[in-house]
């Protein structure tokens, strides 16, 4: 019963607590390139100034797509941390990115069908592995269920340390950081599928990638079965190293994401069930 | 009971040679009028049917009628053959008809009493896919092949070839006589010869004639399947006395050829190039080939045989053909811009699935194919209506002039969107069906068959991956519509070309709302039929559990819920007090035109049809090896 | 309302270079690098009109970017300011009266600060932005408009439609 309240609790503060990672990793980037930075409770700030803007739309099925984006990640976290079937979480992961790319697509702006189409190939990127390692909770746990995950007295990444290393090797896909960061790149891009939205309904996607951040974080956590303070632990170094490899990497392009997160990850991960079969 | 079956082959025979003389307005509201007929019986006899399979024996003269048909089928063959000079037509029909005469020569040895019929839940099952698509189908072609540009006798030819196909697409799946299949299964392969060839220029001939000799080399290895069966300790030509024998006798060559013949029809690598062409024909015959007709006989054929082939080598060389021919078709879509062409290669590689989950043959296994199959059925089926109605009414074909559609047609646009996020996404049917999958071969490989399902996995895990991106593309390119207007301008077309959609798009809805009944209810007990018993799957409340695997009722609710807000709403909300603004092209003046990436495998295309070959030898070598 | 404060707490730039010698653009992006860190107040050059609350522009407004200014400033979500970075942009400077450049910004679009020098130091612009957002937190949310080639805006449906906003050349041309 605690379990379940403290599940609940943590699904309905997960923007704050994505919120809160997102200020501290823009602390540490800069701390990392010897800079002051913002404040921790930056991102809190933006959101209520986005608030505060007039409401600008190119028109409502793109901004509603938009939200719904934001609603569907959301669900699927819940779906995660509530124990649900783990294909079913990533099936509905993939229908949030989904809603994001038809958003995307859904206006005709070139910069925004360009990042759409660099978020479905990042979806493409990723999938395939995080299914694998989906597979690889199950051949370690029994059940596709993240319940039976996180019930695992024994850390999975015992088991699993190839799928680990795939995990880590598509988390800056995921959270678009360098050197995957071709969905939003910045400087050519102008922040892909995300471009049209501002005011309130760029918050929706803003509040959207701090869900995300927890998504890809839990995700980390969850290779350490039933002990939460490892769970954290992990999810506190990979912060770092995801970190440190985004502020030291220079992006690259979409061919060279998919040649190694399905060239390099997904055999990793594979070779892993390989392993626990034999 | 026999007389509803009866009546579900005779009613559309009749039809079919009523319409080839019967005036225009008689002949369309007739073909209306059958496809209601049509889709009630079957939905009765699926409801009614009882679980235990049931028989009927025929007079002594139908086999000889039977008999004359064949001969008259492989006369015609050769008639094609001088017509339009193709050697291959012409060798295989010679081959088949001295196949023909070894089968009657064996089976005169051994005269067999049983019932060639055979109607059990599948075949009910199959009624039902069949009748129900193909009736909304017909009822579309009557509009759609009003506006071709043929002569009025052309075209109640038609609507009478189409109607003949339903008919023996129904005898198709209630037969057990293999030499009667093999009439059936070449009657289907005539009548889409036909239809393929129905345009009548260079190129409908020859992919026609391709069509043709491909899938005569499916009767082929029917044929073959029947002399084996015949000459070997079965001694028998029932599938399901074949099946029942399977493995006290141990000789799996019969039942490799009648995989190599559903593999084929199936459109599987090296074949897959028949179906491809097929899409010069008019778009309902497209329709009626790739969702409820034509190709289902593949999945349909394997389930038959499943229980005999479930663990055997024979299956784990189905299962890695498939795997193969599932990557093999996604790669090959994603350099498609035709959009007939990208749903052809999304059939063929989903085929491939079903196939694949058949051959899998555990009962999980069966569902998973059954789910595919029904709910591939009405999707595919809905988004060949909608390519016809581009056709019709937008002249679009390919997936760049899709981009003006959401400015012009938000109606087809979100049909397509619809057909497109029912193939693949959750809470729909055909995603239950890939989430089964991938959950029992997770199993399998753990217990028992390591390698082979891990190699399915990755194929599937790819394949969906790269069929999802390429659904994206089109979704996207369709979905784009400029703000100009708050509110899109809606397209004006014929009822049947709204409303037939609309039915099926309700189907899917209704499938998916009402998921957990209809499993319970009519998916299981079919595939218990299929399977012989149904230990693993349970109903708890709105939950389902598949042996270990639960579908939670509250994340399925939750994402449905979730889809139909957004895809009904998007079309539906309007923002009030909030300004409309331009998007922003970089303050460029210019009108910017949008293109995709694609990637082009088709260079790989001959090593993928040496690979795809060697497969199927060695499916056949592999049946002849001793169990 | 309380939200008004957090308009200066979390300033979004948009850089335009309006045909400055480059001068300008050097010392913006000096603010960004370690040594200034604009992104300790919150600042982020986001380069997306849609997304940003301030405007620094650089360079005299040559001829050829008159269009292109006024619609990145009509593609502004209001509360906006416009902050004018060095002497080109605010007067014209060493490009004053000359042919194909206008005489800075304020000749198209409203400008609520001036930074002066050729170029201007990092510390003036950052003082400028500061000034800048003091003006910002005072702002209301009507739609500003610009100054010259400004086109309409419509009600319709409860929404306003300002794709308009920015005018052509051709059609102000056509007018006079």
């Amino acid at each position: 019963m605690n379990n379940l309240i403290a599940a609940i609790v943590f699904i309905a503060l997960a923007p704050v607590l994505g919120g809160l990672v997102y200020g501290v990793e823009r602390k540490v980037r800069a701390r990392m390139q010897n800079r002051m930075g913002p404040s921790i409770l930056q991102p809190f700030f933006d959101f209520m100034k986005l608030l505060d803007k007039r409401p600008m739309m190119v028109h409502s099925t793109h901004a509603f797509l938009g939200i719904m984006h934001f609603v569907a990640i959301w669900f699927a976290l819940a779906v995660l941390v509530l124990g649900g079937d783990m294909l079913v979480v990533i099936f509905l992961h993939l229908l949030a990115t989904a809603l994001l790319v038809v958003a995307g697509y859904s206006v005709r702006s070139v910069f925004s069908h360009l990042g759409s189409t660099r978020q479905a190939l990042s979806a493409l990127a990723y999938e395939p592995v995080l299914l694998a390692i989906a597979i690889g909770f199950f051949m370690v746990t029994g059940s596709f269920n993240t319940s039976a995950v996180m019930n695992s007295a024994q850390p999975l990444i015992v088991k699993l340390p190839l799928a680990f290393v795939a995990l880590l090797m598509i988390l800056p896909i995921k959270l678009k950081k360098s050197p995957f960061d071709v969905a939003d790149a910045h400087q050519e891009v102008v922040g892909g599928a995300e471009i049209e939205f501002s005011g309130v309904f760029f918050e929706a996607l803003y509040t959207a990638r701090w869900v995300e951040y927890m998504f890809g974080y839990s995700l980390v956590a969850l290779f350490a079965g039933a002990n939460i303070w490892l769970g954290i632990g992990m999810a506190t170094v990979v912060f770092f190293v995801v970190n440190a490899v985004d502020n030291s990497t220079a992006r690259l392009n979409y061919k060279d994401m998919l040649k190694i997160s399905l060239g390099i990850a997904l055999p990793l991960a594979l070779l892993n069930l390989v392993f626990l079969v034999l | 009971m026999s007389s509803l079956v009866l009546s579900l082959i005779a009613v559309p025979w009749i039809v079919a040679a009523v319409l080839l003389f019967a005036p225009k307005m008689l002949g369309r509201g007739l073909v209306v009028l059958t496809a209601l007929a049509l889709s009630v019986i079957s939905v009765v006899i699926f409801v009614q049917g009882g679980s235990q399979p049931f028989s009927f024996s025929v007079p002594h003269q139908v086999h000889q009628i039977m008999l004359a048909a064949d001969v008259l089928m492989l006369l015609y063959f050769v008639g094609v053959a001088f017509k339009y000079r193709s050697w291959l037509v012409g060798i295989l029909a010679g081959l088949q008809m001295g196949m023909l005469a070894g089968v009657i020569n064996a089976v005169g040895e051994k005269a067999s009493e049983a019932s060639p019929f055979l109607v059990d839940r599948l075949s009910m099952f199959m009624f039902l896919l069949v009748n129900v698509v193909s009736g909304l189908i017909a009822i579309y072609a009557t509009k759609y092949i009003e506006e071709e540009d043929v002569r009025e006798q052309r075209k109640r030819n038609f609507l009478a070839i189409l109607m003949w196909f339903v008919g023996v697409m129904n005898f198709l799946v209630s037969v057990d006589n293999l030499e009667w299949f093999f009439l059936l299964f070449e009657g289907t392969t005539l009548a889409s010869f036909w239809l393929i060839r129905f345009r009548g220029d260079d190129l409908s001939v020859r992919n026609a004639l391709r069509a043709l000799w491909m899938n005569q080399l499916g009767g082929v290895a029917i044929l073959g399947a029947i002399l084996f069966a015949l000459n070997s300790n079965y001694g028998t030509m029932q599938i399901s006395e074949l099946v029942k024998q399977a493995g006290s006798v141990g000789f799996m060559l019969p039942f490799a050829l009648i995989a190599v013949a559903a593999l084929i029809k199936g459109a599987q690598m090296p074949f897959s190039s028949w179906l491809l062409g097929a899409m010069v024909a008019p778009t309902p015959v497209s329709a009626l080939l790739h969702s409820s007709t034509m190709v289902k006989i593949a999945p349909y054929t394997l389930l038959r045989i499943a229980p005999a082939i479930a663990g055997t080598k024979l299956s784990y060389v189905i299962i890695l053909l498939c795997a193969f021919g599932f990557v093999v078709a996604a790669l090959g879509s994603l350099a498609r811009t035709n959009f007939k062409e990208i749903l052809a290669h999304s059939t063929i590689a989903l085929l491939a699935l079903m196939c694949l989950l058949a051959a899998v043959g555990t009962e999980t296994a069966i569902m998973a194919a059954l789910f595919l199959v029904l709910f591939h059925g009405v999707s595919k089926c809905l988004l060949f209506l909608e390519a016809g109605v581009l056709e019709r009414v937008f002249h679009f074909k390919h997936t760049t002039q899709l981009q003006k559609l959401g400015d012009v047609g938000p109606k087809t646009s979100f049909f397509i969107a619809f057909g497109f996020i029912s193939l693949m996404l959750p809470p729909f049917g055909a995603f239950v069906g890939k989430w089964l999958g991938v959950e029992l071969l997770a199993k399998n490989a753990q217990i028992g068959t390591p390698v082979v399902s891990l190699l399915a996995i990755v194929a599937i895990l790819l394949g969906s991956a790269m069929l999802t991106f390429l659904y994206f593309k089109v979704i996207g390119a369709l979905i784009s519509r400029s703000g100009e207007h708050e509110k899109p301008v809606s397209e004006k077309m014929a009822p049947c070309f709204f409303g037939v959609p609309l039915i099926l798009a309700l189907l899917l809805v209704g499938g998916m709302v009402g998921l957990v009944p209809l499993t319970n209810n009519y998916i299981a007990p079919v595939a218990a039929a299929v399977h012989g018993t149904l230990k693993e799957f349970s109903v708890d409340g709105f939950a389902m559990m598949f042996g270990s695997s639960q579908l939670a009722v509250w994340p399925m609710m939750g994402a449905m819920l979730l889809f139909p807000l957004v895809a009904f709403l998007s079309q539906f909300v309007r923002f009030r007090g909030v300004d409309r603004v331009k998007e922003y092209n970089c303050t460029e003046r210019y009108e910017q035109d949008f293109a995709s990436y694609y990637f082009s495998f088709d260079k790989l295309n001959p090593w993928f049809i040496l690979v795809g070959t060697l497969f199927f030898v060695a499916l056949v070598l592999v049946g002849r090896l001793p169990l | 309302m309380g939200l008004n404060k957090f308009r200066a707490k979390s300033p979004w730039i948009l850089h335009y270079n309006a045909g400055s010698c480059n001068g300008c653009d050097i010392e913006i992006l000096a603010c960004l690098s370690p040594k200034y860190d604009v992104e300790r107040f919150g600042m982020i050059n986001t380069g997306n009109p849609k997304q940003s609350d301030i405007l620094l522009i650089t360079g005299p407004v040559t001829e050829r970017c008159r269009e292109r200014l006024v619609d990145l400033y009509s593609q502004m979500p209001e509360p906006k300011v416009v902050v004018a970075c060095g002497s080109c942009a605010s007067t014209g400077g060493v490009f004053r009266d000359m042919y194909g450049t206008e005489c800075g910004v304020d000749n198209y679009i409203p400008v609520d600060v001036s930074v002066p020098g050729c170029a201007c130091r990092p510390e003036q612009i950052m003082q400028g932005v500061v000034a800048a957002l003091g003006i910002l937190a005072q702002k209301n949310k009507d739609i500003e408009k610009p100054v010259r080639l400004a086109g309409k805006v419509t009600e319709q449906d409860g929404q306003t439609n300002r794709r308009e906003l920015a005018g052509t050349l051709e059609a102000t041309n056509a007018k006079n």
